[in-house]
């Protein structure tokens, strides 16, 4: 980005400036905590991918996509498909239906909660890369 | 005074193009500046239009104080206006910082570091005659004459 | 997540119909709008920030600030909270006139938001028209708190001013004026064929989305969410037998219409308020003490939540508000303007949906 530019800016600060604020960043908490991932590296990550007003409305979205997502369906509310593909975008959504599929295939052949942990450490990775 | 400038003093004097820019504010003041607009004030009769545009205004009404964003393009703004031209400070954010000059604040007021301030009109919010106002007594010192006071 | 776009065209962030910086840059494919992405910060002060560490008596103030348009909802608010932490009563008729300056407050406000809305769809005649009736309601509102934009009338156990007999019948006077001129133009904007092309089926927001992306205010009843008004349990309101509006259509036309027989309904309110006014004290005593709570209410544009702490002093420790433009600007620029046909529906559908900068940023 040349300094010149009149609209381009650089939008980390204060993109992380809006998660500073009390309830943001209890919500970025009790993501990486769901995640297993850590806060800071979650933080980066939101940075990078979402955009200020998904941001801004990170804890509303957590909290309907806690109450919403995924309804019915064990595996996928276990894993949280919906979560976080279209309420917190933070995988799209044909890759969140590999790894989807994947432990579905898995959970015939071992116990629901060993497809649980590795459904979970797939999409960690995936979140990650 | 040559006939070209009288002529464009007349001129000049009942057009004047209003362009405001909110770099920071409660709103507040904004919408007295609309409030401008209104048949009860009815700017247009002042010969004042309010376009949004800087390249087409003489008059940069400056509302709020800096937020990081604008610290950059504000001066980029003003830049883009066409001479001659006059920027008004409307509220006190733009003076002082109004009560976001505090701890912690984002902002970095006031805007006379970034940008000439030709007039102010303190309040929170003032209302929208003292803007109307202010805006009339400016406007014509700053442009009469301007060309033979460039000469 | 990239996708392959003709386009990028991004709004702002000077916009003639915006009234507030904001920008949205489109993704485009042809005329079809992809996907919006919202960059903010140009209204970013850091008023949360700024309000830690200081007294109620300060911070009071500061409230008001996070949005002009608003600004008596916002001190409603703040000051209930305070109230219930430290278990203020109010005296009757200063509750009652809290619902009269409140009721003003979003009467001028949703003109406003028809006035953007008219002033976007390049309807100028009607906006004008709006503008000069915000006028008249402001004045009643100046009548009665002593100002027209920050006013401050509320504090801890009461109201600043009371209103007074002859005030109280210039206001509804001024009111039935008000209905009268709205009566008139609200037919104008029904039945302009010109503003039917423009509004009707456009930015449409269905009522799952508006309930899962938890849209609230107009935005939400326009799309025929039920139970969403706070007002409804606020106790002065409910002793008014407030009752919800709600449309079911969910576009642009639905939300302004909504807006206007909003605007009836609270003049009604005010009515109802004055005739059945409580003699007696406008303002109580008491002291504010620690505590914690989170507390909501109906802002103009929807739910407002402010989350306080306090110490013995009455000194905000912590603070988190939590506007309703945050969630309504955020489902407006993913999911009702995506899909749009044409890049001139997604300013008007932007601006139907009434969006706060100042209040999405604090
Ligand atoms: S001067 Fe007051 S009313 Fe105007 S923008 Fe600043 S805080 Fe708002």
């Amino acid at each position: 980005m040349t300094g010149r530019c009149l609209y381009e800016k650089d939008l980390r600060p204060l993109k992380y400036n809006i998660l500073t604020s009390t309830k943001h960043d209890a919500t970025v908490r009790a993501i990486a905590n769901r995640l297993g991932v850590s806060d800071a590296k979650l933080r980066r990550l939101l940075i990078q991918r979402l955009d200020m007003s998904l941001l801004e409305n990170i804890e509303t979205r957590w909290e309907m996509g806690l109450r919403y997502a995924d309804d019915g369906d064990p595996l996928a509310k276990e894993l949280g498909c919906e979560l976080f593909s279209r309420f917190i975008p933070l995988l799209d959504q044909e890759r969140m239906k590999e790894i989807y599929e994947e432990t579905r295939a898995l959970a015939q052949e071992i116990p629901f909660e060993g497809a649980i942990v590795r459904g979970k450490a797939l999409i960690r990775e995936a979140i990650l890369s | 005074m040559s006939i070209l400038q009288s002529i464009k003093n007349a001129v000049r004097s009942r057009s004047i193009h209003v362009s405001y820019i909110d770099v920071g504010s409660c709103n507040g003041c904004d919408i007295e500046v609309l409030a401008c607009l209104a048949p009860r004030y009815d700017i247009e009769q002042y010969g004042i239009y309010v376009h949004n545009n800087p390249r087409e205004a003489d008059v940069l009404l400056v509302i709020g104080s800096v937020t990081p964003q604008w610290e950059d393009k504000l001066r980029n703004i003003w830049e883009k206006i066409p001479a001659p031209k006059a920027a008004i400070a409307i509220g006190n954010c733009p003076i002082s910082g109004c009560v976001y000059a505090r701890k912690g604040s984002l902002t970095t007021p006031p805007v006379k570091n970034y940008i000439p301030i030709a007039a102010e009109v303190p309040g929170c919010p003032p209302r929208p005659t003292e803007i109307l106002s202010a805006i009339l007594s400016v406007a014509p010192l700053i442009f009469k004459d301007y060309e033979e006071k460039q000469s | 997540m990239k996708k392959t776009v003709d386009v990028s065209i991004p709004l702002g962030p000077m916009h003639p119909c915006w009234k507030e910086p904001v920008r949205l840059k489109c993704e485009t494919a042809g005329e079809r709008v992809l996907h919006t992405e919202v960059e903010l910060g140009y209204m970013k002060k850091g008023i949360e920030r700024i309000m830690r560490g200081r007294p109620w008596q300060e911070v009071m103030f500061l409230a008001e600030r996070v949005c002009g348009i608003c600004s008596v909802v916002h001190n409603m608010v703040f000051i209930e909270a305070m109230e219930l932490i430290s278990d203020i009563a109010v005296p009757p008729r200063a509750a009652y006139l809290r619902v009269v300056a409140n009721e003003l407050d979003r009467v001028a406000s949703h003109i406003l938001a028809n006035f953007s809305y008219c002033y976007t769809i390049e309807h100028e005649t009607l906006a004008m028209y709006l503008l000069n009736t915000r006028e008249r309601v402001l004045d009643n509102l100046e009548r009665l708190t002593g100002s027209r934009i920050n006013t401050a009338y509320m504090i801890p156990g009461g109201v600043r001013f009371d209103l007074l007999p002859e005030d109280a019948a210039t206001m509804l006077a001024d009111l039935a004026k008000v209905e009268e001129e709205l009566k008139r133009y609200v037919q104008i904007f029904e039945s302009g064929p010109l503003i039917g092309l423009r509004s009707r089926g456009i930015g449409y927001m269905s009522r799952e989305d508006a309930i899962r992306a938890h849209t609230v205010g107009p935005t939400a009843r326009a799309s025929g969410v039920e139970d969403c008004d706070l007002r409804l349990r606020h106790p002065t309101y409910r002793a008014l037998g407030f009752e919800q509006v709600t449309r079911t259509e969910g576009d642009n036309f639905a939300r302004v219409m909504l807006r206007f027989q909003e605007v009836f309904q609270s003049i009604d309110l005010i009515r109802k308020c004055v005739d059945t006014l409580p003699a007696g004290h406008i303002r109580g005593g008491g002291l504010c003490r620690a505590g914690e709570v989170s507390y909501s209410g109906e802002a103009p544009r929807g739910e407002l939540t402010y989350t306080i702490k306090t110490d013995d002093f009455g000194r905000v420790l912590d603070i988190a508000i939590r506007t309703p433009s945050i969630m309504n600007i955020e489902a407006c620029a993913h999911y009702m303007v995506v899909n749009a046909t044409s890049i001139a529906d997604v300013t008007s559908t932007f601006i139907s949906s009434d969006p706060c900068i100042a209040c999405n940023e604090r």
